[in-house]
């Protein structure tokens, strides 16, 4: 029997070459009608012949699903059959400008197997061509200016198609069949060397040139797809050396890319969860171990056991490495850490005068800015540091669904923003440390964008977080007054606990107990917290224990100088006269002033000058760090705790029992820490550094989760989570995760956002999702 | 704003309330500068402008009006004491608004007990003070309170001036120049090193000092558009201030910024931003560009002004004070909160 059918399918089905997969399976089966674009992201296929072969098409649907459409909701309207259409066509979009329900924009995707095979094939028209993509590949997030997903509404509106692109566009059977960031040589974006000033080096082969330049040492400024990177080669230091003086960046580790897996492989281990997602679409930068010896430069990641490598992942990049035989190069994001990443010309010539030798530019614009996504597998399971590029902006799946539309700010550093509606919750990409005027505004923009993606003209609900000093703060005051949102002020490792719930769909009703540590957090009593159990659920929260309080002389300074910070840890627990001499004789390198400050800093604890007391794990981690020698000063954040994990994975394999006293004052329970790392003080002399930082790290993972374990007993609840930056250790997962399972209680990770702050925002719209009415 | 922040019933005032930051700001927003109904004189500068003094105008004049209160530990410090704190702020104030100083009163409260010699040598003070400036005190109240009661002595001052040309805190337009008087943060740091006898490498000294001689000859020069002395909180509170209310953005560039090496470091081995530290005898000058140059000149030669420097720029925005770094970064100077709060994660 003839029939109609409208299927209307909701997910991320635009932009990924959806509508042409429709019409060949309508085709095939002799449909006819059409498929088309909806102004909200979804498609809608409209489709009228035999009810037998609708139905083949509807299962095919599922069946031979294209690898990167996602469905959210397929809906089949069936109606009676009408015959208004001679063909199977797909039709120009709908521009209504409807809500978004269900519907998904696609993120980056890699430069495809295809596409490869023609970059590099002399008979192609895509030989050696850059910008090369398909329907199946290349920028979406980055380059998409509006919906519905049309060339128009992309950054690809300056390249009309040419000719040959266009017939490819046009062709129903063709891999580039409604690819709307397809181009070639022919009027497509290209690439141009330059000079810092702005002169041209080169624009007849300016990838080659540039790769002869990295290869003789030069920084080598390259825009790629979601911002500019400063490349430099990677086996000799003094490159190297010189771009960390430029960049004031004197340890923080650089990500590298390199050719292949094989070549990766040569340096780095590569276990079977790494190698997937290296070779993931979304091509992130996967932290792996170094082999020992190294091979390349030591100053990649100078101090730590772990280097970032990523692949490829476009033209561009796949280019530079077909013109040389370097194993890796540098790949680091150009900017200032207090900026947001550069995306047009203009700034690079501004912002890295004297910082780049030579830049390689392209004349595409960057619509929404996107850093590398950072990926570690901890424990054997992958746990973003950073989820930016490739995963952007698809949204994590809730359990619940909200009638309030709610936008969450997030916090200072390594910051993204959220916008929760119905239910899902879409982050932002990566946007940095809010410090800047740039960054602020990058923010407010990349609020907006999702915004405007989700057609969200005005939310109901602006969170932020519970610090009065922040400056996204400000961006909350500003929606909240533009729109009459309510504010939500979300205490920080509130947050962290409501986005570990959310991303693992934990019900609505149910408490979790969560070990949330970190470096520090705005507590509810105004206090610095980082070493915190929390029990609690979306609502609310209690703090059932922490960490023994510590003095933390000069406030922020002590995050910066760990001797600071153990001399705050240290004092009282062993005789002034000793801790003095001690610190002088072994850590004046975490002081910046010598002897003097020492003694100020005495002065500055017994007046209680600028001396908060913190609980927080990572300012300890800090302190045992300079203790044992292992890091003095914080360059880059997390770097004293990195540097000491670190030295505990390549440490001497010794046991040494530290004390793990917790007890209970005023109905909170107290990991005594000061006693701890007395203990420590006193081995420090007679056994291996690493072997001591190995035995400190499960001291402190020990009390944790005795702390956890008692509170999830006393309260009879079931599931116990680790969030925090902490909760990237790997060690301290596994021996929290062992314990936990032990007892027959649920663990939970992250697995979908970073947890550390990067996955704020989350936590933070969920919370405010229930607060705000 | 957010409104009832600090208004709550269960709310109790805390240090930082009176630390010159935002929680002082809210604080006085939500709760003194609200009760009143009548809060100006017609056509004047009064309460809800928040600036240094009110202005009542009158037969074509423009009388300035201010108060302020003085409680200091310890009463003397190297530099200055109470009574100079006292007589130098109150005319300060009535410098930055534009006004000649007329005539001064004040109120002293002294706890039981409280040496009279010691009292004697505070209004010596307050009498140096006001025969360097000019201007007479023409009244006056002494109170005493029960030993215990209060901590050795509060003095409140009152100031009248008159202004050819009121200066306010909103004049601000894009392409000004910032001036500063001086270098900064001398006042507090020798406070807290006087008070808890911290050892820095060389002693620190208040910069307690009338002002009224620069800026009269400053205001000789002209194209002033907007004045202000960052006492409590700092040059962050003041520039914010100034942003905010102007509505525009202040560019300061942080090696232009008079800072002596001691006050700097002895700042950083406190973990103390020097930007937030009080002054006493400073001001921000707002001037066109055309006359920033004359105007500085004016300065460096005065008195208290040899360390003067062109710190800064005003540009279009929307009421930010942005820091360029010494090594070419930019960050956002915020608003100070009233007492430091870690950040860094």
């Amino acid at each position: 029997m003839r029939r109609k059918a409208v299927i209307s399918v909701s997910g991320l089905v635009q932009g990924i070459g959806f509508r042409p997969f429709v019409y060949r399976l309508a085709v095939s089966r002799g449909l006819k009608g059409y498929v088309k674009n909806r102004g909200d992201a979804g498609v809608v296929i409209d489709v009228r012949g035999e009810e037998g072969a609708i139905r083949d098409l509807l299962r095919d649907l599922e069946e031979k699903k294209i690898p990167l459409a996602i469905y959210t909701k397929i809906d089949v309207n069936w109606v009676d059959f009408s015959d208004e259409y001679s063909d199977f066509i797909i039709d120009n979009s709908d521009m209504g400008k409807r809500e978004v329900k269900h519907s998904l924009i696609p993120p980056d995707i890699s430069i495809c197997h295809d596409c490869l095979q023609e970059l590099f094939d002399p008979n192609d028209r895509h030989y050696l061509y850059p910008f090369t993509c398909c329907a199946l590949c290349g920028p979406r997030f980055t380059t998409i200016t509006d919906l519905p997903y049309d060339r128009e509404r992309t950054t690809m509106i300056d390249f009309p198609l040419c000719r040959d692109c266009s017939r490819e566009f046009y062709h129903p059977l063709d891999r580039r069949f409604n690819a709307q960031t397809i181009c070639c040589p022919q009027g497509g974006p290209k690439m141009t060397l330059y000079h810092p000033g702005g002169s041209v080096v080169d624009d007849e082969n300016p990838i080659m040139d540039a790769v002869r330049l990295l290869e003789e040492g030069y920084t080598v400024a390259v825009k790629g797809i979601g911002g500019i990177h400063l490349a430099i080669k990677t086996t000799e230091d003094d490159p190297i050396l010189r771009l960390r003086e430029r960049r004031r960046k004197p340890s923080k580790p650089f990500a590298i890319m390199s050719p292949s897996l094989e070549e990766v492989e040569r340096y780095a281990a590569v276990s079977e969860v790494e190698r997937g997602l290296l070779t993931s679409y979304a091509k992130p930068i996967v932290a792996l171990r170094k082999l020992e010896p190294f091979p390349l430069s030591g100053l990649i990641s100078p101090g730590l056991h772990t280097v970032g490598v990523m692949l490829p992942y476009s033209g561009i990049h796949s280019l530079l490495f077909h013109y040389t035989e370097e194993p890796a190069l540098v790949m680091t994001s150009a900017n200032f850490p207090e900026e947001p990443m550069y995306i047009t010309n203009k700034v690079a010539f501004e912002r890295l005068m004297g910082v780049a030798d030579y830049l390689l530019l392209h004349n595409r614009k960057i619509y929404a800015r996107c850093d590398d996504s950072v990926i570690r597998v901890t424990d054997g399971h992958p746990i973003f540091l950073r989820r930016s590029r490739g995963y952007v902006p698809m949204p994590v799946a809730l359990p619940f669904s909200s009638d309030l539309r709610v936008i969450a700010v997030g916090p200072e550093l390594t910051s993204t923003a959220s916008i929760l509606k119905d239910d899902k919750c879409y982050l932002t990409q990566h946007l940095g440390d809010i410090e800047g005027p740039e960054s602020l505004q990058f923010l407010r923009e990349a609020i907006n964008h999702i915004m405007k993606l989700l057609r969200v003209s005005k939310p109901d609900a602006v969170a932020c977080d519970l610090h009065p000093g922040f400056l996204s703060r400000d961006v909350a005051l500003e929606l909240f007054e533009e729109f009459g949102a309510e504010l939500v002020e979300v205490q920080h490792h509130h947050a962290h606990l409501a986005s570990l719930m959310a991303e693992a769909g934990i019900a609505l009703a149910e408490e979790i107990v969560a070990i949330d540590c970190d470096g520090y957090g705005y507590g509810s009593d105004g206090a610095p917290w980082g070493g915190e159990i929390l029990v609690g659920g979306y609502e609310s929260f209690r703090r059932v224990g922490h960490l023994e309080p510590q003095l933390m002389p000069g406030g922020d300074l002590s995050a910066i100088r760990y001797g600071r910070m153990l001399q705050g840890v240290l004092y009282g627990e062993i005789p002034q006269d000793e801790l003095r001499e001690f610190l002088a004789e072994n850590c004046l390198k975490g002081f910046s002033m010598g002897e003097r400050e020492i003694e100020i800093v005495f002065n500055q604890i017994e007046r209680r000058i600028n001396t908060p007391m913190t609980t927080s794990a990572g300012r300890l981690l800090d302190a045992v760090s300079c203790l044992l020698g292992i890091s003095y000063t914080r360059t880059y954040e997390g770097e004293g705790a990195m540097k000491l994990e670190a030295a505990a994975a390549s440490g001497a394999d010794i046991r040494v029992d530290l004390p793990v006293d917790v007890e209970k004052r005023g109905g909170i329970l107290i990991l005594k820490t000061s006693q701890m790392v007395g203990s420590l003080l006193e081995l420090r002399s007679s056994y291996d550094r690493g072997g001591l930082a190995h035995s400190f790290q499960k001291a402190l993972a020990d009390g944790f989760l005795e702390m956890a374990l008692r509170a999830a007993e006393e309260r009879g609840l079931e599931t116990v989570g680790f969030t925090g930056g902490v909760a990237y250790n790997e060690m301290m997962t596994s021996i929290i995760r062992r314990g936990v399972e032990g007892k027959g209680l649920k663990f939970l990770r992250h697995k979908l956002v970073p947890c550390g702050d990067g996955g704020i925002s989350l936590g933070q719209a969920a919370v405010a999702s229930f607060k705000a009415l | 704003m957010l409104r009832g922040k600090v208004s709550g019933m269960k709310e109790v005032i805390k240090l930082e309330h009176g630390g010159g930051g935002r929680l002082m700001r809210e604080l006085l927003e939500e709760v003194i500068v609200s009760a009143y109904r009548r809060n100006r004189v017609e056509g004047g500068i009064g309460l809800p402008e928040m600036d240094d003094g009110a202005t009542i105008p009158l037969n074509g004049h423009n009388i300035v009006f201010t108060t302020d209160a003085y409680t200091v530990r310890p009463l003397f410090f190297r530099g200055g004491d109470i009574g100079s704190l006292a007589i130098c702020g109150t005319v300060n104030d009535l410098a930055v608004m534009g006004a000649t100083p007329l005539a001064l009163a004040t109120s002293i409260i002294v706890e039981e007990g409280f040496p009279i010699q010691v009292l004697r040598r505070v209004v010596e003070s307050m009498n140096r003070a006001l025969e360097e400036v000019g201007a007479p005190m023409v009244a006056g109240d002494t109170k005493v309170v029960e030993r215990g009661k209060l901590d050795e002595l509060v003095i409140n001052a009152a100031g009248l001036g008159i202004a050819d040309r009121v200066i306010t805190d909103a004049g601000l337009k894009p392409g000004d120049q910032i001036i500063l008087t001086g270098t900064i943060g001398n006042h507090q740091l020798s406070l807290l090193s006087s008070r808890e006898g911290l050892q820095f490498e060389a002693p620190l000294e208040s910069d307690v000092a009338p002002l009224w001689g620069m800026i009269r000859e400053a205001l000789i020069v002209g194209g002033i558009t907007a004045m202000k002395d960052p006492t409590r909180g700092g040059l962050a509170a003041s520039l914010n201030d100034l942003a905010r209310k102007s509505k525009v953005d202040i560019l300061l560039r942080e090696e232009e910024i008079p800072l002596k090496g001691v006050v700097r470091s002895a700042a950083e081995m406190l973990g103390l931003d020097p930007l937030e530290l009080a002054n006493e005898g400073m001001a921000i000058i707002g001037v066109e560009e055309g006359r920033a140059q004359g105007v500085l000149e004016v300065v460096k030669r005065s008195r208290y002004g040899g360390d003067a420097a062109i710190v800064g720029e005003v540009l279009e925005g929307k009421g930010r004070v942005i820091l360029e770094t010494y090594v070419g970064g930019r960050r956002i100077v915020r608003e100070p909160l009233g007492s430091p709060m870690p950040r860094i994660c």
